[in-house]
């Protein structure tokens, strides 16, 4: 069965949308950096934010009135991919669309701020209003009731690979169920300094205004947004691979994973071009060591120093951005890159390709890849 | 990708189960039929400023060495010992398995671990030795530890659909099992219990200081439990080839989206009635040949009376009980534990109590069990999950 993306939405630090994030990703343009604070302890971290207009038109919906920035960005994105399909969302789509979310930290603000009341000023304090937004499918149930889904809305938690797990359980429902026209799969991601705080003490993230991939690892920057990728039965693009992912049990292991995760889709009919996961952690050299052996010609492009690591919507942006690769027939280049993987494209050009491999070596031992070709 | 042809029948040969009801099949079992009453006083944290004082808690002791004795057992979550546990007991119990893929239900993860930190970096600012805490604090840690521990190195889905997560994890193992996209599968969820989401739940008022009375006419609220349940699913085809033994047989699965409010139902009862309705078509069955609903049945005012009103209108007089009356609400393990208490209740062909019940609530057709359980036959069950998000989801199983 042949399933195809639709339409592609994305609200990033560079755009309101996946169009004008792709432009600026294609003019090698790198999202601003704001230093986040906090009382609790006298360090500070970097991260890639969304400017508030950019979630403005989402922020309207009164459904939307009290939520996080976590379904704020979900709804944004979501809307894109359907206005990217030319589909207008709502009325009669029913039971007939299913909505599957990433979710990686979830809805790390409010979960921040409700524990905080919790523990500063007693359990008698905490926010009825604050609870119900930390629950991990919060942003599913908002995105299916603007979009009028009665049906199935499915939210996937993991690490940063955890878009691909979305992606993939998207495909296995609308191969399972005929009824289904399409399926909406949004990751979602929001910035807190908790969150880069914890990283930084499990050596993950970096309190500099920089990462380089592929080069030195000392740590990743994060960023937030949402992509998501509209799939249904017709169209130009093909996923013509996906996958449930595979686990690792320690960093040595995750190199022979993903060496045999990768490798099949490497080696058989080999892909144009690769968009990677790289992010100034251990997935770099994972990775490299990979490229390097089965796909040293094939260039391979890391979006995340553009935007910043934003976890559960990073995999589904990295594939929006080989989507967006194969549809404008371009490859930005790579910011920030190091010299251990010489395969790295470091310039916008042009492309004459018709497949892509997206790669994703989570943080937290999971790892998963997936294929997109052009029919 | 697979074309998806005829459909299979998807056998349970293996369950295995953790809860405060005991920590075991068969254990459970005894505490079922014995309507055993696992509430007790929160052990776990404070809950001197909290209206609701009461959880049904798996004691630290039981999961010691639920992992073995491996050297960095220690660092791993309660949850990790808990799905570690019940995963071995399923695949032992499914003697010879080899699933291809496990698809599990959370909805906090490790979160104690999260507050475990937070509270660290609040007393002394520094970070020094907390990394471990962020490591395994993810939802889907503890499933992977869960893995290792017991040699399986196979895909893990993780689903967070809130309260229906067990129920959504096992549907969807059956789908993929049913469409022939896998043979084996293993399924169910975890849970454990954390402060934030206890006093999110009593700062919801959600929670009682009462006891659980599910579908009572006097009934104040839910109290929390924990837990964890995997289902060993496989298609008829490959059990039979392997010579493994039926449990029982699931046969439908249905799911909706209630998108009243994200956390009450709308009044009318349309969101579980959908539900079971599309799990009763996927079953080819009439609501009349369900012999036991398990319902989700928090005990919460609206719960009840939104689930109630779908059971009653669709399955008119059948006998339901909340097996929550006992051990409380494991969140996303829910379903899955339910989902091995109704293999229980076809296998040994009995129906669990519904404990803690006085007065009944005269808006409703169906019997509630009451508070002993009983002999019966038991061809068919409808087990209900509904979560935050209006997320809905009922599984029905077969006996064999």
């Amino acid at each position: 069965m042949n399933l195809f993306i639709q339409g592609i939405g994305a609200v990033t630090p560079l755009g309101p949308t996946a169009l004008q994030t792709w432009l600026s990703l294609c003019e090698e343009q790198q999202a601003p950096k704001r230093l986040m604070a906090n009382a609790v302890a006298d360090r500070k971290y970097f991260a890639c934010m969304v400017p508030g207009k950019f979630v403005s038109e989402a922020a309207r919906q009164p459904r939307l009135r009290r939520s996080g920035t976590l379904s704020l960005l979900g709804a944004a994105a979501g809307f894109d991919a359907f206005a990217d399909a030319g589909v207008k969302p709502g009325g009669g789509l029913s039971d007939r669309i299913a909505v599957v979310f990433a979710i990686c930290s979830g809805g790390i603000n409010y979960t921040h701020r409700l524990y905080h009341e919790i523990v500063t000023q007693g359990a008698n304090a905490a926010s009825p209003l604050l609870f119900p937004e930390t629950v991990y499918n919060a942003a599913a149930s908002h995105l299916a009731a603007l979009l009028d889904v009665d049906g199935q809305s499915y939210t996937l938690v993991g690490d940063s690979s955890v878009g691909l797990s979305a992606l993939h359980f998207a495909t296995e429902l609308l191969i399972m169920q005929p009824e289904l026209d399409r399926c909406l799969v949004v990751g979602t991601e929001e910035a807190d300094w908790l969150l880069s705080d914890a990283f930084a003490s499990w050596r993950m993230a970096t309190n500099q205004d920089r990462f380089e991939v592929y080069g030195r690892t000392y740590g990743t920057i994060f960023g937030e947004g949402a992509a998501a990728i509209l799939i249904g039965r017709t169209g130009a693009l093909e996923i013509s691979c996906s996958s449930p992912g595979q686990p690792f049990f320690s960093v040595r292991d995750s190199e022979s994973v993903a060496t045999e995760l990768f490798g099949n889709l490497l080696t058989e009919e080999p892909p144009e071009i690769i968009v990677s996961s790289a992010n100034g952690t251990f997935a770099d050299e994972v990775e490299r060591k990979v490229f390097g052996r089965l796909s040293p010609f094939i260039p391979v492009y890391a979006p995340k120093p553009a935007v910043g690591e934003a976890l559960g919507a990073s995999a589904l942006f990295e594939v929006a951005v080989a989507a967006l690769a194969l549809r404008h027939q371009r490859l930005p280049g790579t910011l920030c890159a190091g010299f251990k993987l010489p395969s790295v494209n470091r310039e916008t050009r042009s492309l004459s390709a018709s497949s892509a491999l997206v790669t994703c070596v989570g943080f937290n031992q999971q790892v998963n890849a997936a294929k997109l070709r052009l029919t | 990708m697979q074309v998806v042809g005829r459909q299979h029948r998807v056998l349970v040969t293996g369950v295995g189960v953790v809860s405060p009801l005991g920590l075991d099949l068969s254990s459970n079992l005894r505490s079922l039929v014995d309507a055993r009453d696992a509430v007790a006083r929160v052990r776990n944290f404070d809950v001197t400023k909290t209206r609701c004082k009461t959880a049904a808690q798996i004691p630290d002791g039981c999961l010691e060495d639920a992992l073995g004795r491996r050297s960095s057992s220690h660092r791993l979550h309660r949850g990790a010992r808990m799905a570690g546990m019940a995963l071995r007991e399923a695949c032992d119990s499914a003697k010879g398995s080899t699933p291809e893929l496990i698809v599990a239900g959370t909805t906090s993860g490790g979160m104690s671990f999260g507050e475990t930190y937070y509270r660290r970096l609040l007393a002394t600012k520094s970070r020094k030795g907390l990394a471990r805490l962020v490591g395994n604090y993810t939802p889907q840690k503890s499933i992977l530890d869960a893995l290792e521990a017991n040699r399986l190195r196979i895909p893990a889905q993780i689903v967070a659909n809130a309260c229906s997560s067990g129920s959504n994890a096992i549907g969807h193992g059956f789908e993929l099992v049913r469409h022939g996209l896998r043979t084996c599968v293993v399924c169910g969820g975890y849970d454990t219990l954390c402060e934030l989401v206890f006093v999110g739940f009593d700062s919801l008022q959600a929670a009682t200081p009462e006891k659980i009375r599910p579908f009572d006419k006097n009934r104040s609220g839910l109290v929390l439990g924990e837990g964890a349940a995997f289902l060993i699913l496989e298609s008829e085809q490959y059990a039979v080839h392997r010579g493994a033994m039926a449990l029982a047989e699931i046969v439908g699965y249905g799911v909706s989206t209630d998108t009243y409010h994200l956390t009450q139902p709308h009044p009318s009862g349309i969101g579980p009635k959908l539900a079971m309705q599309r799990a009763l078509e996927s079953a080819g069955l009439a609501a009349g040949a369900i012999d036991y609903v398990n319902a989700h049945g928090t005990a919460t005012v609206f719960n009840d009376a939104t689930e109630g009103a779908a059971i009653s209108e669709l399955c008119g007089r059948v006998p339901v009980s909340s097996t929550k009356s006992m051990m409380g609400h494991a969140l996303g393990a829910a379903g899955a534990i339910e989902a091995a208490f109704s293999v229980l209740a076809l296998s040994e062909q009995f129906l669990p109590p519904n404990i803690n019940f006085v007065e009944p609530d005269p808006t409703w057709k169906f019997e509630v069990i009451g508070n002993n359980s009983r002999a019966a036959r038991v061809n068919h069950v409808l087990s209900n999950s509904i979560g935050f998000g209006g997320t809905n989801a009922t599984l029905v199983l077969k006996r064999v």
